[in-house]
């Protein structure tokens, strides 16, 4: 019995000391990761272990700045060689009639009462070429380098022919160009329009703001072609002169 | 018998881990002297206990006002530019490990007497 008098006083101080060590536990650890509790060496360590860390950090975003720059400054002037790369294509495709073209011009128009042959409309490319027209096509049908104007002969009719295919009357030729120029090179005294009057043929002409030529329908393929490089000669190694 | 105060310092810490009140940081320095004389009261009960001469209220009210006059101290001295912390530290600290001497003297002499009245 005597026992059991000094067991429950201390039970009930054991369960207060037991709570008040785990709350003063809990806020040693607390004061050990809050920094204004820190001692005055831990934090004078830290500020300089974290300087240093800054340092190398700013060193190292300079060092990124300057090749972000670098990669700009190289993706800018591909970008610019692409761009440059576009625009000689367009050029390339504008002569080869690989794309639709735009803008003013003339248009001539040829009907079927007029006695024109195929010479007669070569002639008039030739001369619209040479007005300064920057494409051509007949009843939309694109003329480049290697595009034939010529004749086919049926039993009831004979029809020109454009890259093997016989024109429909009427007959429309498209030039864009300087459409002043054009016309000009057209009617001069003594032209193809001076000609083409004395066997009583009077194309149309008639200046337009808004042309627009087809691309060419047959693309171009080319089997034999390839690109001549002529062979680099060595360069001739001088002999020094001989002194007499 | 001590296994009732182990089980009951066992409940405490368990309490005392699953309690989420924060003691403010700045009370923590005063509340390691009220634990450390709490510590102390406790030594002294059980050396009471071994001495035979064990009193509750006194045990009781030892461990309250000491544990509250230690940071009553601490705090004092804080206030008026005196470190009586290290003095509370001090004290207590020198009480306690007289109060473990004379704990491991009792348990000694206990195991003696029970040796030899084992041999007899």
């Amino acid at each position: 019995m005597a026992k059991t008098h000094w067991a429950i006083p201390i039970t009930f101080v054991f369960i207060l000391m037991g709570v008040l060590f785990s709350l003063q536990f809990q806020a040693q650890n607390q004061i050990s990761s809050e920094l204004s509790m820190q001692r005055t060496e831990n934090l004078i360590a830290m500020v300089r272990d974290l300087s240093e860390k800054r340092q190398k950090l700013a060193v190292e975003i300079v060092d990124l700045n300057g090749k972000l720059r670098a990669q700009t400054q190289s993706d800018q002037s591909e970008r610019e060689l692409y761009e440059n790369l576009v625009q000689e294509l367009v050029k390339i495709q504008t002569v080869t009639g690989d794309i639709a073209l735009q803008g003013s011009g003339l248009e001539i128009l040829i009907d079927r009462q007029m006695p024109v042959l195929y010479v007669d409309i070569i002639h008039i490319i030739n001369e619209l070429w040479a007005a300064g027209a920057e494409a051509i096509a007949i009843n939309d049908m694109r003329i480049t380098q290697n595009i034939s104007v010529f004749y086919t002969e049926t039993n009831q009719r004979m029809f020109i022919t454009v890259d093997n295919k016989s024109l429909e009357y009427p007959i429309i030729i498209k030039a864009i160009g300087d459409n002043n120029n054009l016309e000009k090179g057209l009617t001069i005294p003594g032209g193809i329009m001076d000609n083409l009057a004395l066997y009583r043929a009077y194309p149309i002409l008639t200046k337009a703001d808004d042309l627009t030529i087809p691309a060419k329908s047959r693309k171009s393929m080319f089997f034999f072609l390839n690109e001549y490089k002529p062979e680099e000669k060595p360069a001739a190694t001088e002999k020094p002169a001989q002194q007499t | 018998m001590w296994l009732l105060p182990v089980f009951g310092l066992i409940i405490g810490v368990i309490i005392g881990s699953t309690i989420t009140f924060q003691i403010p940081l700045i009370y923590v320095k005063y509340m390691s002297v009220a634990v450390l004389a709490s510590l102390d009261s406790v030594f002294g009960g059980i050396r009471s206990v071994l001495e035979d001469h064990f009193d509750g209220a006194v045990l009781l009210t030892g461990f309250f006002t000491n544990a509250l006059l230690a940071a009553l101290l601490a705090y004092l001295g804080d206030r008026l530019g005196v470190d009586l912390y290290y003095a509370a530290v001090f004290a207590f600290g020198v009480r306690i490990f007289q109060n473990l001497a004379a704990i491991r003297h009792k348990l000694i002499l206990q195991y003696r007497n029970r040796k030899l009245r084992s041999l007899r």
